[in-house]
């Protein structure tokens, strides 16, 4: 039986909360700590302290800047997986991402390097992009440079191979 | 690329001066005087024509054409992960939660203030306490708005506030 994978293709909601959250705690603690550090002349505060909560508040400006990566990261593996549940196409989604990744693909260049597997055409890659042809033209060009193949079918060719356990490379 | 008029002078007119009274208020005018007050209740009376027009206004000024949607606005963030440009004619997804955000914080704003002119909350904490925290959450959401809005305008490079000033959005892509 295939599992459902329902679950694990929804958005992580409580995360986008935690951001929320986060932002709100994050602003009010640095404009706390600028409006401290503005009387630490006159009160004579520690300045210590003042430090530590200063360290506090940019860990938390870092931990919204890597969750939002983190969701970015998520939104792009989702992007193609729109209808599919199974494990198979997930698991072939991740081979092909995989790929992508290791020829060192920009996010855009990724997304119409997906399209361009499925098998859509340069005007329906450009619409569903909401992008000029001669951008997604661009955009294949630069697919082909670092992944070294010449034209869509080498491109597959080099997914399909990685899938295939080949003799020779055993050896 | 097209020229396509999505605010109307209403929406304008609201908007600006909605930044006017709201920054005169925060930034400018004594917090105990009596303009503090008259300021809030034009604040007041702006976001209920606002919220009229919201119903009875133009294409893209009503609510109906800028719902609240959890699913658009991810699909919003989709697009900005994967670098897709879609335009949106008017408000966009994520637009629309903060002006729905905007538009509660202010309406807490303006009552809590309210509030503590009666003589029944003379005395009482509570609602400077909560006109205090909405002020803060209002700003802070201000700042993001702006970002945003930069964001967006360099993204989709269309400029948006000079959208808010004349009305008309440049459209990049031909629909």
């Amino acid at each position: 039986m295939i599992p459902d994978l329902s679950t694990s293709n929804r958005l992580p909601y409580s995360l986008m909360l935690l951001i929320l959250v986060q932002v709100l705690c994050a602003f009010f603690f640095a404009s706390d700590i600028i409006a401290d550090y503005q009387e630490v002349d006159r009160s004579g505060a520690n300045r210590f302290y003042l430090s530590l909560e200063a360290i506090a508040t940019l860990s938390i400006f870092a931990a919204i800047i890597f969750e939002t990566k983190y969701i970015l990261e998520l939104l792009r593996r989702k992007a193609h997986l729109e209808r599919s549940m199974s494990v198979a196409s997930a698991a072939m989604n991740d081979v092909i991402l995989a790929h992508f990744q290791s020829w060192e693909l920009t996010p855009s260049e990724t997304d119409v390097a997906n399209f361009m597997v499925k098998g859509l055409g340069i005007s329906e890659i450009a619409q569903m992009r909401g992008s000029a042809e001669g951008t997604i033209k661009s955009h294949l060009n630069s697919i082909y440079r670092k992944s070294g193949a010449h034209n869509r079918g080498e491109v597959l060719s080099l997914i399909i191979d990685s899938l295939m356990d080949r003799p020779e490379s055993r050896l | 690329m097209s020229k396509v008029k999505v605010w109307d002078p209403l929406v304008r007119t609201f908007h600006w001066a909605l930044v006017g009274f709201f920054a005169a208020n925060a930034v400018f005018v004594d917090d105990d005087g009596k303009v503090h007050i008259w300021i809030g209740y034009t604040v007041a009376v702006l976001i209920t024509i606002r919220i009229i027009w919201g119903f009875v206004g133009t294409k893209y000024a009503r609510f109906g054409s800028f719902p609240p949607s959890a699913s658009a606005a991810s699909g919003q963030l989709t697009d900005i992960a994967t670098g897709r440009k879609r335009e949106h004619i008017g408000h966009t997804p994520l637009g629309a939660w903060m002006i729905y955000n905007l538009l509660l914080a202010i309406i807490v704003i303006s009552a809590s203030g309210y509030l503590m002119t009666t003589d029944m909350f003379w005395g009482v904490e509570w609602p400077e306490e909560v006109h205090e925290l909405a002020v803060a959450w209002a700003e802070v959401s201000i700042i993001m708005h702006v970002l945003a809005v930069i964001f967006e305008s360099v993204r989709l490079r269309t400029n948006l506030p000079r959208a808010m000033v004349t009305g008309y959005k440049i459209m990049n892509s031909d629909r």
